[in-house]
C-alpha cells in the first residue's frame, strides 16, 4: 500500500516535471527552486506550530495569527505595560549589543595578536583564560547587573560572550601566519611594528573575522538572556520578560520573533563581511 | 660605492638542544665579487638553505660574520634581498603592491614607488599583470613577482633559495633563461642555492660544492663560458657529470 502511495506521488511529480523541466544550469530555475523550498519550509513550520499549539492547549503557546495580531498592535501602539515603543526596545538592545561587541573587539583582537606574537604572554594568560572560558557568559548576568547597573550589565555580558571566541580565533590566526611571509618582510627591511600591522594583521584578519562571526551569534544570545534579568531599562529581552510575567503570551512570541529576525540579520551581515574579506585576502 | 663585494668570513652554525650539539655549517668562507652569480650546491639536507638564511640575517650565526664592503651585517636588512622557494608573496596585495612593499616600508614617496615598481615589473615581463591578484598567477609568474620584489630595492646581493624548485621542468628552463636576461640588464650580485647541478652550470659564474653535514666547502668551480650556455655542449655535460659524481660520493652512507 505504501508503495502505491509513493509511486502515485512519483508519477504526479514526473507529470509536473514534464510541464516545466528543471534546468540546474539556469540561474532563474535555481533561484525559483531555492525560493520554493524556503517558502515550503516556512509554511510547514507554521503548520507544525499551529498544530502543536492546539495540541498543548496552553495560553503560553498562542496560535500564529494571535501573534500576528499582537505584533501589529505592538508596532502601532507600543508596549502597553512599559509604554515604550517596540522600536525603542529594539534600539536599546542593539545599542548594548554594539557596545559590547566593540568593547570585545577592542580588547580581544590586540590581546590575541600579542598572545600569538609572544609565547611567554600566551603561557602567562592561558591558565586564567582556561578557568574563565567554560563559564557560560549568562552566569555573570546577575552579578554584573547588580555591580554595574542595567546599562553596563548586559553590555558586559555581551562582551564576555564575544570575547572568548574572538580571542581564540585571533590567536589561532596569528599562529597560522606563514613564517616565510614574515621572513620576506624582514628581508625587505620592515620593522617589527611594520611586520605587525602590514603582515601579521592582514594574515590573521580572515581568522579574526571568523571569530567576529561566531562571537556575534553568541553575543546576540547573551544580550537577550541578560536583559531577561533586568527589572527596568528596556530592551527586547526585558520586553519578553515583563510580558511573560503578566501572561501576555502573544506579546512574548512577538519578542521572540524579533530576536530571531535580528539574529538572522546580524549573522547574515557578518557572514557576508567574512566572505568578502576572505576573498580579498586571496584565501579562497 | 667603492667595494660592494660580499665577504663571508668563517661562518659557522651549531644547533644545540639540551646537551646535544649539531654542527650544521663549519667555517664557511667565501668572497663574492659585485655582479657575480654564485651557486651553492650540495647533498640534500647539508645546510645550503641555512647558509643563505645566515647571510640574510634571518638566523643568527654561532660564529663568523658577513660583510658587504666594510659594513658588518647583523640581522636582516634591505641590503640583502631574498627570493623564496615558496614565493612568499603577500596574497592580499596585487602584483604591483607586492613589488612596492620594500619601498613602502622604507618610506619612499608614492610616485617614486610606482615608477620603480613599473620598471621592474616590466623587466620580469609582467606589465600586463601589474594589477592582478597573486592567486590569479601561475607558479612561474609568481616567482617573477618574487624576483621583481627583490630587485626593486636595489640590494647589494639577492639571495635565492631554490627559487625555481617548485616549478615544473619547462617553466624552470624558461625562468633560468629569464634570470640570465635580467642579469644582463642589472649587474646584480646573486647567491643562488639549488639542488640542480644543471641549473647551477647553466646560470652561474662560480659553483660552490658543499660536503654533507657539517657542511664545509669541498670545491669551487669557475665557469668561464659566456651566457646563454648550451646544455648539450660536451664541455657542459662533462662538467655536470663530474659535479654529480662528486655530490654522489657525499651521499654515500657511512
Amino acid at each position: 500500500m505504501e508503495e502505491g502511495i509513493l509511486s502515485r506521488a512519483n508519477a504526479r511529480l514526473d507529470a509536473w516535471g514534464a510541464m516545466m523541466p528543471y534546468d540546474k544550469d539556469n540561474r532563474y530555475h535555481r533561484w525559483v527552486r531555492t525560493l520554493a523550498i524556503t517558502v515550503a519550509s516556512l509554511i510547514i513550520f507554521l503548520l507544525v506550530w499551529w498544530n502543536l499549539a492546539l495540541l498543548v492547549g496552553s495560553a503560553a503557546i498562542p496560535l500564529p495569527m494571535q501573534v500576528w495580531d499582537a505584533m501589529i498592535d505592538l508596532f502601532t501602539y507600543g508596549d502597553p505595560v512599559s509604554g515604550m515603543s517596540m522600536w525603542a526596545n529594539i534600539s536599546i538592545s542593539l545599542q548594548r549589543f554594539v557596545a559590547g561587541f566593540l568593547l570585545a573587539m577592542a580588547v580581544a583582537i590586540p590581546m590575541g595578536l600579542l598572545m600569538g606574537y609572544s609565547k611567554t604572554l600566551n603561557e602567562f594568560m592561558t591558565p586564567t583564560l582556561e578557568i574563565l572560558r567554560p563559564i557560560a557568559p549568562i552566569a555573570w548576568a546577575p552579578v554584573l547587573l547588580f555591580a554595574t547597573g542595567y546599562t553596563w550589565g548586559p553590555v558586559l555580558v555581551v562582551f564576555i560572550g564575544i570575547f572568548f571566541p574572538l580571542l581564540s580565533n585571533t590567536v589561532f590566526g596569528v599562529n597560522k601566519i606563514d613564517r616565510s611571509l614574515v621572513d620576506a618582510a624582514r628581508t625587505l627591511g620592515a620593522s617589527n611594528l611594520q611586520i605587525f600591522y602590514k603582515v601579521m594583521f592582514p594574515c590573521a584578519l580572515p581568522y579574526i573575522m571568523n571569530g567576529v562571526r561566531i562571537g556575534s551569534g553568541i553575543g546576540w544570545m547573551c544580550i537577550v538572556a541578560s536583559e531577561l534579568y533586568a527589572s527596568y531599562g528596556g530592551g527586547i529581552g526585558f520586553f519578553v520578560g515583563i510580558q511573560a510575567s503578566i501572561g501576555y503570551w502573544p506579546n512574548v512570541f512577538v519578542g521572540i520573533a524579533i530576536i530571531a529576525v535580528l539574529g538572522i540579520l546580524t549573522t547574515g551581515l557578518f557572514d557576508y563581511i567574512h566572505k568578502v574579506i576572505t576573498r580579498r585576502m586571496g584565501m579562497e | 660605492m667603492s667595494d660592494q663585494n660580499i665577504h663571508i668570513d668563517r661562518l659557522s652554525k651549531v644547533f644545540r638542544r639540551d646537551d646535544k650539539e649539531t654542527v650544521v655549517i663549519r667555517d664557511f668562507t667565501l668572497d663574492i665579487k659585485q655582479g657575480e652569480l654564485v651557486s651553492i650546491v650540495g647533498p640534500s639536507g647539508c645546510g645550503k638553505t641555512t647558509i643563505l638564511r645566515l647571510i640574510a640575517g634571518l638566523e643568527q650565526a654561532t660564529s663568523g660574520e658577513v660583510r658587504i664592503g666594510d659594513k658588518v651585517c647583523s640581522g636582516p636588512g634591505p641590503d640583502r634581498g631574498m627570493v623564496f622557494q615558496d614565493f612568499a608573496l603577500f596574497p592580499w596585495r596585487n602584483v604591483r603592491k607586492n613589488v612596492e612593499f620594500g619601498m613602502e616600508v622604507s618610506g619612499l614617496p608614492k610616485e617614486e614607488r610606482a615608477a620603480r615598481a613599473k620598471k621592474y615589473i616590466e623587466i620580469v615581463g609582467l606589465e600586463k599583470f601589474a594589477e592582478s591578484r597573486i592567486y590569479e598567477l601561475s607558479g612561474g609568474m609568481k616567482q617573477r613577482v618574487g624576483i621583481a620584489r627583490a630587485l626593486v630595492t636595489n640590494p647589494d646581493v639577492i639571495l635565492m633559495d631554490e627559487p625555481f624548485g617548485a616549478l615544473d621542468a619547462q617553466t624552470r628552463n624558461i625562468m633560468q633563461a629569464g634570470l640570465i636576461r635580467i642579469l644582463d640588464k642589472t649587474d646584480q650580485t646573486i647567491v643562488f642555492v639549488t639542488h640542480s647541478v644543471d641549473e647551477a652550470i647553466f646560470i652561474s659564474d662560480r659553483i660552490v660544492i658543499l660536503s654533507k653535514r657539517p657542511a664545509v666547502i669541498k670545491e669551487i668551480v669557475e665557469i668561464p663560458w659566456p651566457r646563454p650556455r648550451d646544455r648539450s655542449d660536451p664541455e657542459f655535460t662533462a662538467l655536470r657529470k663530474r659535479i654529480l659524481k662528486e655530490l654522489e660520493s657525499e651521499n654515500v652512507m657511512d
